[in-house]
C-alpha cells in the first residue's frame, strides 16, 4: 500500500469532506460530489485523483459519465494498526502494574 | 493516528517514573532485552524478534516523556509519550503512541470509542 499518498491524501480538508460525501453513497458522479463541496469541479477532480491515487477512492466509468466510489481498505490496515498497538499496549500496562506490585 | 491508554497505579509518580527510565526495570515489564538512558535513547529488544530503536524527545522528571522509536529498518516511526500525574491513590499514567503522518480524523472516534481505563484496585 502507498502509505505515503494515503496521508497526504488526508491532510486535505477538502478531501477529507469529499470521503464523507462518498461514504455517504454507494457511488457518486463528479457532479453530484461538485455540488456537496464548495469548491470547483475541477478541484474535486483534482481530489478524486489524490485520493485514487492513495487507493481510497476508485472510478468506474458508466456510459458517459464515471462513477466514483469508496475504497476504504487503507483505512483498515490503519484501524489495523491502531488495534496492533492498542493491544501491546494493554499487555504491557498490565505487566508494568505487576511490576510495581512486586516492589 | 494514535492510540492512547490511561491507566491509575497504586505507586507514587517517583516509582512509576524510575519504573519507565530504568534499564533494569524495563527488562522487567517492557521488553525482555533493554539498553537505555535518557541521554541517549538506546534499544529495545523482544524475544519474538522484535526491535525498536529509540531517541529521547522530551524529559520532564516524574511527569513527561517522549520517544520516538523505529524498527531495525528505520519504517515504522511512531512518537510514545508517558504522562504522570499524582493522584491521591497514586499515579495516572497516560500513553499515547502516535504514527508520524497525521490522518488521525476518520479514526478519533474510534480511538476514543477504544479508548480504555484500566482502573487499580486501589
Amino acid at each position: 500500500m502507498p502509505e505515503d499518498s494515503v496521508f497526504s491524501a488526508l491532510s486535505d480538508p477538502s478531501r477529507r469532506r469529499l470521503l464523507e460525501s462518498l461514504a455517504g453513497r454507494e457511488s457518486a458522479s463528479l457532479t453530484e460530489l461538485a455540488a456537496d463541496l464548495p469548491v470547483t469541479r475541477q478541484a474535486v477532480s483534482k481530489h478524486l485523483a489524490a485520493l485514487g491515487e492513495a487507493g481510497l477512492v476508485e472510478g468506474q466509468r458508466a456510459g458517459r459519465e464515471t462513477r466514483y466510489r469508496l475504497t476504504p481498505q487503507p483505512l483498515g490496515e490503519a484501524l489495523a494498526w491502531m488495534e496492533r498497538i492498542g493491544d501491546r499496549w494493554d499487555e504491557r500496562l498490565a505487566r508494568l502494574r505487576e511490576h510495581l506490585a512486586g516492589r | 493516528m494514535e492510540v492512547e491508554r490511561e491507566v491509575f497505579l497504586d505507586a507514587p509518580p517517583a516509582e512509576v517514573w524510575e519504573a519507565l527510565t530504568d534499564e533494569e526495570q524495563l527488562e522487567d515489564w517492557f521488553a525482555n532485552d533493554v539498553e537505555f538512558d535518557l541521554d541517549r535513547g538506546g534499544v529495545f529488544r523482544w524475544d519474538d524478534g522484535d526491535v525498536r530503536h529509540a531517541v529521547v524527545e522530551e524529559v520532564d522528571a516524574e511527569r513527561r516523556l517522549a520517544i520516538r522509536w523505529w524498527d531495525p529498518d528505520g519504517a515504522d516511526e511512531s512518537e510514545v509519550t508517558f504522562t504522570l500525574e499524582e493522584i491521591p491513590a497514586g499515579t495516572r499514567l497516560v500513553v499515547t503512541e502516535t504514527a508520524s503522518c497525521d490522518w488521525a480524523w476518520a479514526l478519533e472516534a474510534k480511538a476514543h470509542a477504544g479508548r480504555q481505563r484500566l482502573l487499580s484496585a486501589v
